[in-house]
């Protein structure tokens, strides 16, 4: 099912580009949690700043009093509208490259001319995704942890890891997206135009919602208005059946982009 | 058995033609050419062949095995040189041979890619990507024969190889064949097929029209023809001899017919230079339909 040979090589051909986007993810990581202590300091100026932001921006996204008050809800604030984002586009925008780029390149010729069969290397390439995915999401989970040891008072732990667990099955999701994207448009087409723009329009689509009611439909065709990344009021429920189906639609979209894989011509 | 053996291979793009009902076998140890222009269907027939393009009709196997249901087996006995050689610009010739070693479970790689490194004289540790179109045909080349393959398919091998190289190369196929490989030559340099093949199959717009032996072929291979004479004098065509132009002491015909009618009529001409010339493959099979 695994080509453990080519495993190998395209992990090793994807390690510059993951080593970059983990440095960005983490350096926005360690510097949204270092600023943090000045906030704390300011105490009550920050809560009668947050007062006087209008109510609708606060809630597209998602701030209220006790987002300022503790460095988990601090940290939820930007994991949701930067971090998060940051992961999808990377993990996005290789999945939507990682098979495509072998046509675009001409070397798809080479490695399907292999005795290896198309659905094992399209399912190779997918253990690679995931590896390159689990990976920038525990370093950058990891560094989190450290982080918000190192400069917080008190960590509310169960919003953290609910935050993250969401954020996994969000980041999941736009990692399909990308694949089913490249499986049906033209491999010549660059995929982070159309990858950007859905999951920042995915994000944005979500924030309108909650900040005007007139438009809070809107929210249902964002994968973020399943799975919440911001506490409310300092809390953070876990969602394990928007987990579920979002498990399942990846897996969907992943197995749609297999089939089309294996009827496909490959280009000379 | 036969090396290669299609059946009624048919590739449609659509509703665009690739090609239609291609059938014809290949014997193991068999040098085979495969001719036509450019744009009659050698690599979309290859190309199906190997299970890169999924074919509309027909079937396709090699030494026995199926390649559409069981193209994995089947590539094992592969060797493939494509026509353009596209590699992983990131890595050098030595560790794309390794890699290819590595999937092919290649025994002694590093001492056989060393060897034929050598022979092609090829820079194994410079990347891909700052090698010449030359050099990067030499690596597609070592890809194509390491792994010792019992049929070799080669799509317009000798593009971007100089004189010495090609004759290398060939001396390579010579021996290869000697051991036993069997080799499917595409090219549209029919002397390239003249000197390597027994046997060849000719393309023309997505469909086999002839399989001959070489020789067969070569008895129908028209020749242009372009002489001087050392004196004005009438000339009397020989047989065979079409397209006349020029009059007085150059002339210019296109011979089709044994080369050694030709030669014979040659000699009997005053003749102050002669030239002759393999016509470009469109002109050959046009002539060639003709018969």
């Amino acid at each position: 099912m695994i080509h453990g040979v080519i495993f190998k090589k395209e992990l090793k051909r994807n390690r510059k580009n993951w080593l970059i986007w983990t440095s960005i993810v983490l350096g926005f990581t360690l510097m949204v949690l270092s600023i943090y202590p000045s906030f704390s300091q300011m105490g009550d100026q920050m809560a009668q700043l947050m007062s006087s932001l209008p109510e609708e921006y606060a809630r597209a996204f998602g701030m209220d009093a006790a987002t300022w008050q503790s460095i988990t809800g601090f940290y939820g604030t930007y994991y949701g509208i930067y971090i998060t984002l940051l992961m999808g586009i990377f993990t996005a925008s290789t999945a939507a490259t990682i098979i495509g780029k072998e046509e675009r390149d001409g070397t798809a010729e080479f490695l399907l001319t292999r005795p290896v069969s198309r659905s094992t290397i399209v399912w190779t390439k997918v253990a690679v995704l995931i590896t390159l995915f689990v990976m920038i999401y525990a370093v950058q989970a990891v560094v989190a942890v450290l982080g918000m040891n190192l400069f917080g008072d008190t960590v509310d732990w169960d919003t953290m890891l609910n935050m993250h667990i969401h954020g996994f099955f969000l980041v999941l999701l736009f990692t399909a997206v990308g694949m089913l994207l490249s499986s049906f448009l033209s491999v010549k087409l660059n995929f982070m135009g159309p990858i950007v723009g859905i999951i920042f329009g995915s994000f944005f689509l979500d924030a309108i919602s909650k900040a005007t009611e007139a438009v809070d439909w809107l929210g249902y065709f964002s994968p973020y208005h399943y799975l919440n990344l911001a506490a409310d009021q300092g809390v953070l429920e876990l969602n394990p059946w928007g987990c579920v189906a979002f498990t399942v639609a990846a897996a969907l979209m992943i197995f749609i982009s297999h089939m089309r894989y294996m009827k496909k011509d490959i280009a000379g | 058995m036969n090396a290669i053996e299609l059946t009624g291979l048919t590739k449609y793009y659509g509703k665009e033609r690739g090609i239609e009902s291609v059938s014809l076998t290949v014997a193991e140890g068999e040098v085979f050419g495969f001719i036509g222009p450019n744009g009659a269907g050698k690599s979309t027939t290859i190309r199906t062949l190997l299970g890169l393009l999924k074919p509309s009709l027909g079937s396709a196997k090699i030494l026995g095995i199926d390649t559409f249901s069981n193209g994995v087996e089947a590539r094992k006995l592969v060797g493939y040189l494509p026509s353009e050689v596209n590699f992983y610009s990131e890595m050098t010739s030595r560790e794309l041979l390794m890699y290819h070693a590595e999937v092919y479970e290649v025994d002694d790689a590093e001492r056989k890619i060393e060897e034929l490194g050598d022979y092609f004289e090829l820079a194994l540790d410079r990347p891909i990507d700052d090698l010449s179109y030359g050099n990067k045909k030499k690596c597609a080349i070592i890809q194509a024969v390491l792994h010792e393959p019992n049929v070799l398919i080669l799509d317009e091998p000798t593009g971007g190889l100089d004189p010495l190289m090609q004759n290398r190369f060939f001396d390579l196929l010579e021996r290869l064949n000697s051991e036993g490989a069997t080799v499917f030559f595409s090219s549209h340099i029919l002397s390239e097929v003249q000197r390597m093949c027994d046997r060849a199959a000719i393309i023309r717009e997505g469909s086999i029209t002839a399989v001959e032996d070489i020789s067969q072929l070569l008895a129908k291979q028209m020749k242009r023809v372009r002489l001087i004479l050392e004196k004005d004098q009438p000339l009397s065509l020989p047989e065979g001899a079409q397209n006349h132009h020029g009059s007085g002491l150059k002339h210019t015909f296109d011979f089709v017919g044994p080369t050694a009618d030709l030669v014979q009529w040659l000699s009997e001409q005053p003749l102050a230079d002669v030239v002759l010339n393999e016509p470009d493959l469109e002109n050959i099979f046009m002539n060639y339909y003709k018969r």
